[in-house]
């Protein structure tokens, strides 16, 4: 047992990196292409997905990325095709994914219900990450590098107005669908360590703090991942410290970070 | 063949019963330079809107250099230079002005080709000509709307394209600024034979430069006035009264 410790710490801790870096890049897009609703609504149907594949007995993560795939492929066609704004969708196709996670866990056989497994979908738990997650994990980093460095140029430009990306000739729609589609894989694959209910604060925390540090996207997109991973690392260790749920201390750890670059940042200065 | 050809064109926007522009003909050759003029909410913007893609018509056919906008919309706009109305970028966005009008050339160099140094060139280029160059490192939010409006000018016109649609290019210049960039305008696309359409609410600093002007109302073209500057200062006149026209 006390051999398996410094296996757990390093499995957890890598993939608190590994998770905060693909957060915090895909965070970048989330801001910036004002998909803050679709990050949020996402991360509740990966919840919804966990929730039923308990009440199943099936494996909750692939449930969960079942559920976050589906909403990505449903959220995108869906808002082009109505017009309707994807906040208003999302509005709508978040409680609904609340509502069928309460209804499935409500329905898990009495036992089952309050089980850890339950519970580390809610709120994240340490002991989920496995080393075949790991590999996941750093596959994934590497493919999203690969494709943001390959197709930069045209995420630089819907990043900054996909009205106007369009008018210059790009093709918008597939690059929205694909960064849904990232959104749906890491929602998943961060469930574990952060919880279904906490992990779209690293969504949106890590590009948000980059953000109040520069005017150049290029640095901002370099940054928000290495902030991901410090705020997954620092909460990952305040939870080892305190012994206070990763998921929460973790989301503690990068609104303190969010906190303090709007105290620092020097965009808000005036006259120094 | 036409840049430009739109035949019985209507937009309609969503939730709304009338068209915002109807039955809409209209042919404008290779070179030619444009001001589409008339009243608020006349649909001089919804014009220049269907024609770029960026609206798709609920019924006619709108041709650009001789494709079909509604297959052919994205590969099209790589040779469209537009600037939309009022377009403003917050005072804390992450784009310096550089990036901005280099995006203009981002559809041309196609998906997989990174920036060339000559694309920086031909950007840097452009903002010297509308003396903006040394505000190329600035972040784009920080300029002042008529510094901001240069920009956007700019990231067209980096795009060397065939076919240019302005939406109220000039609104947030000052006086001499005007004058300058409308210039500078006529004199780069009577060069490069860029057609030309530019939507004006004010148009007297285009009236000397554009060779015919489309009169807009209610949805519809009333009139399509060629001829001499004196001539058509005094049509436009006489279909809009109050319209400020000319220079005088």
């Amino acid at each position: 047992m006390i051999g398996e410790i410094p296996t757990l710490v390093f499995r957890s801790a890598a993939g608190a990196v590994l998770i905060g870096l693909l957060a915090g890049l895909i965070s970048v897009f989330i801001i910036r292409i004002k998909l803050s609703s679709m990050g949020f609504c996402m991360s509740h149907a990966a919840f919804a997905g966990a929730a039923l594949g308990v009440g199943l007995s099936m494996n909750p993560f692939t449930m969960a990325l079942a559920f976050s795939l589906a909403t990505a492929s449903l959220i995108g066609p869906a808002s082009d095709k109505a017009k309707i704004h994807p906040d208003l969708i999302t509005s709508i196709a978040f409680p609904l994914n609340m509502a069928l996670a309460f209804i499935f866990l409500t329905l898990t056989p009495g036992v089952v219900r309050f089980t850890s497994e339950v519970t580390s979908i809610l709120w994240g738990s340490v002991l989920s990450v496995g080393f075949q997650d790991l590999v996941y994990l750093a596959v994934l980093l590497a493919a999203s590098a690969v494709m943001v460095v390959l197709f930069w140029k045209e995420l630089f430009a819907i990043m900054f107005s996909r009205r106007m990306a369009e008018a210059d000739g790009i093709n918008t729609k597939p690059f929205i669908y694909a960064i849904l589609f990232a959104i749906g894989i890491i929602v998943t694959f961060s469930l574990k360590l952060v919880g279904g209910l906490l992990v779209f604060a690293l969504l949106f925390n890590p590009a948000a703090t980059a953000l109040q540090f520069s005017y150049d996207i290029r640095k901002v997109a370099m940054v928000s991942p290495l902030i991901g991973a410090a705020s997954c690392l620092s909460g990952l260790f305040l939870s080892f410290a305190l012994n206070w749920p990763a998921g929460a201390c973790i989301v503690l750890a990068s609104t303190l970070g969010f906190a303090l670059s709007v105290a620092l940042s020097p965009k808000r200065r005036i006259g120094k | 063949m036409s840049a430009i050809l739109l035949k019985d064109v209507s937009t309609t926007y969503q939730g709304e019963k009338k068209p915002a522009i109807h039955d809409i003909n209209l042919t404008v050759e290779t070179g030619e330079f444009l001001c589409v003029v008339g009243p608020n909410g006349a649909g001089k913007t919804t014009l220049l809107e269907t024609i770029c893609g960026c609206l798709k018509p609920v019924k006619g056919e709108v041709k650009v250099l001789g494709f079909n906008m509604a297959s052919d919309g994205v590969k099209v706009r790589r040779k469209i230079g537009y600037t939309p109305q009022d377009f403003m970028v917050k005072p804390d966005e992450p784009y310096k002005a550089l990036d901005v009008v280099l995006m203009g050339r981002f559809g041309k160099i196609g998906l997989l080709r990174g920036v060339s140094r000559e694309d920086v060139e031909k950007a840097l280029k452009v903002m010297e000509m509308l003396e903006i160059r040394g505000l190329a490192g600035k972040p784009v939010g920080k300029l002042s709307g008529g510094q901001q409006q240069k920009v956007m000018i700019a990231r067209a016109l980096a795009k060397e394209p065939e076919i240019l649609l302005l939406d109220e290019p000039l609104s947030n210049l000052d006086y001499d600024s005007r004058t300058k960039i409308s210039e500078l305008l006529g004199e780069i696309c009577r060069r490069q034979r860029i057609t030309t359409l530019v939507v004006a609410h004010n148009p007297e600093h285009l009236l000397q430069l554009c060779q015919r002007i489309i009169v807009v109302s209610e949805g519809k073209i009333i009139a399509d006035i060629s001829g001499g500057e004196l001539e058509r200062e005094e049509a436009v006149r006489a279909l809009i009264p109050g319209l400020k026209v000319g220079l005088r």
